[in-house]
């Protein structure tokens, strides 16, 4: 019980936050207590400043461009570590393709804060013209995040026992046949649960996003940072972005939960 | 022609030699038994037949064909693992069709493919079930059906039986011993057990250190056992083993040891080399000794039991002749219990010697 107030009071919080006028930000009642859409209407006509001319806000586009970015970074950068990550993984896993030096060494990725290396990255990226696009972003993602990709997945290929491929492949069956028809389907769960660990990863990824593509591919959590106006932050604003932006997390967490279980609870048949 | 025939097979692992030098031949319809301890080379050279492994030299012929460098997926050689590798997302049905639609096997004709094997193994009333839901029996049969669907060559089993408890292993034993005749294709069994072997092979290859110690009829390898680790290996209670020299008094020739004396002078000319002098062991099974309450045979020699194992039909007799431990298997004796005297005979005709140096059988 404790927990749990501990871990939703943040959320109930935004979601109260969301709906308050300026006025109210700073109070501490729970419930509004005049409440208003006019922060969620804000972040689609931003023309509009919350709260009147009081508060002047920088923002001047709405967050449907951010939202596409994010979809767009996040997703495709997901989809290109999980496929790259899997193939890696499976070969590590069955063929102990580069020894324990290469697995060991996808780590490194992982062994500095991101903080340390974003400034040299944004000079590399400068100078090869990736800042600010599509592809520098994704490429980053996809990098950053292939490590938990590889280590995730090998963990659950290695549950699968080799028998179930050799015995496939004494069936006839082509070793490109046994991943598609064997592997896969059983490491299924396993995959789609990596995917979505590796897709809220990104998705919520802020330094990278804020140094590299700052102004034409915005991602949400760099949107949420601009809701500043010449007198202080406009929470409502942000806490309605905020919340709009778990939307994309919980809808693929759902549509995706049955996957999820047997992703958590595999193991062998016996 | 054999089905097949393995030629010299050696297989390093690093620099571990699972198997040094192994060849051997398997007839049509031959079930071929390789039996050994963990760790002697016969799981690796089954592998090996299959194509999951490749030799580090030596050859692989099937049906007269070199397979060396055909892939696993076009030997057509069927392989039943230890512990199944059933496929737990797939049905029975699509389990034992699986090869079937590998091969693109028309709809109408997989059908009849799968039911008639699925009929012959006898899983025609759960082709529904999941994989992941099968008991153990019924995933014996199914990886069995699952090879034979395709018309393998051969059929290569590695210790079906070893996950299975006492009770059910003897049902499952006599049911694959049934499949194998029924199939009737050449098969390759590998198993530490003797006594599976023993019941299941025509012919049994012992494996030992990735060489092949002694390899022919299961009959031939209970009585000639070759060498001493053959004789330690099959039989169940094992071979008696008894320390002994020879010695020649006139034309008798007897085996001496501290507190026995077997007069083997009919067997004598039977003996291969020269051996006075020379220390040997004694062998013989617990069924080949044959005891009595009194003394009715002039060789017979007099033990001390020191414990009955009545086992069913037959006891088990542990016998202490002075300072030896003897086993002994004949028929219960009401009469005789812990410390009762008898007088037990060897059967002369089923003796075994053997060098102690070379542990090689010198009779």
């Amino acid at each position: 019980m404790v927990v749990l107030v501990w871990t939703l009071a943040p959320v109930a919080w935004m979601v109260s936050l969301s709906f308050k006028g300026p006025t109210e930000w700073y109070a501490p009642n729970v419930i509004p207590m005049t409440p208003t859409i006019d922060n969620y209407i804000s972040l689609f006509i931003p023309t509009n400043p919350v709260g009147g001319s009081f508060f002047f806000t920088s923002i001047t586009e709405p967050i449907t461009k951010p939202l596409i970015n994010s979809l767009i970074a996040a997703g495709l950068g997901t989809i290109f570590a999980v496929l790259i990550g899997f193939l890696a993984a499976y070969g590590v896993s069955r063929y102990r393709a580069g020894g324990t030096f290469v697995i060991f060494f996808t780590l490194l990725t992982r062994m500095l804060p991101g903080a340390t290396f974003v400034a040299p990255l944004m000079v590399f990226y400068a100078s090869i013209g990736f800042i600010d696009t599509y592809a520098g972003l994704i490429m980053l993602y996809t990098a950053v995040t292939l490590t938990y990709a590889i280590w995730l997945m090998k963990g659950f290929i290695d549950e699968i026992p080799p028998e179930w491929e050799e015995a496939a492949l004494l069936e006839g069956a082509s070793p490109w046949t046994v991943l598609r028809k064997i592997t896969i389907p059983l490491t299924k769960g396993g995959l789609v649960a990596s995917a979505l660990f590796i897709f809220i990863l990104n998705w919520s990824e802020f330094l990278f996003a804020l140094v590299i593509s700052v102004t034409q591919v915005t991602t949400l959590p760099v949107q949420i940072s601009k809701y500043v106006s010449a007198v202080g932050r406009m929470y409502g604003s942000m806490a309605a972005l905020g919340l709009v932006a778990t939307i994309p997390s919980l809808v693929l967490g759902y549509i995706i939960q049955k996957h999820l279980v047997t992703g958590f609870t595999f193991g062998r048949v016996r | 022609m054999p089905k097949l025939e393995v030629k010299n097979l050696r297989k390093l692992f690093g620099t571990f030699e699972a198997v040094k030098d192994v060849s051997f031949q398997v007839e049509e319809k031959e079930t071929l038994c390789l039996l050994g301890p963990s760790g002697c080379g016969k799981t690796t050279t089954l592998r090996i037949i299959a194509g999951l492994e490749a030799p580090t030299s030596g050859e692989v012929f099937v049906d007269g064909v070199r397979v060396n460098d055909i892939p696993p997926q076009k030997r057509q050689i069927g392989l039943v693992f230890q512990d199944y590798a059933i496929f737990p997302h797939l049905s029975v049905f699509e389990n034992i069709a699986y090869g079937l639609r590998v091969r693109k096997t028309p709809g109408a004709q997989l059908k009849t493919k799968v039911h008639d094997a699925a009929s012959l193994i006898g899983v025609d009333r759960i082709l529904d079930v999941p994989g992941k839901k099968l008991g153990l029996s019924e995933m014996q049969r199914v990886a069995i059906g699952r090879s034979i669907v395709l018309d393998p060559k051969l059929l290569l089993l590695d210790e079906p039986l070893s996950n299975i408890d006492a009770k059910a292993r003897e049902r499952m034993r006599a049911e694959l011993g049934r499949l194998q005749k029924e199939i009737g294709i050449a098969t390759v069994y590998v198993t530490h057990d003797q006594l599976e072997a023993l019941t299941l092979a025509d012919r049994i290859a012992v494996m030992r250190n990735g060489l092949i110690e002694q390899i022919g009829t299961t009959g031939n390898i209970y009585d000639n056992a070759r060498t001493l680790f053959v004789a330690r290996f099959i039989g169940s209670p094992t071979m008696n083993l008894i320390d002994c020299e020879l010695t020649r008094s006139g034309k008798q020739v007897i085996l001496k040891s501290e507190d026995l004396v077997v007069d083997i002078t009919e067997l004598a000319e039977a003996i291969t080399g020269k051996v006075e002098g020379r220390e040997l062991i004694l062998g013989i099974r617990p069924e080949d000794i044959s005891l009595n309450i009194k003394k009715t045979n002039p060789r017979a020699i007099e033990a001390e039991v020191q414990l009955v194992e009545p086992i069913g039909a037959k006891s088990i007799y542990h016998l202490m002749i002075g300072r030896i431990a003897v086993l002994a298997k004949d028929y219960p004796m009401p009469d005789v219990n812990v410390g009762s005297r008898v007088w037990s005979t060897f059967n002369a005709d089923k003796l075994h010697v053997f060098d102690k140096k070379t542990e090689e059988a010198i009779l």
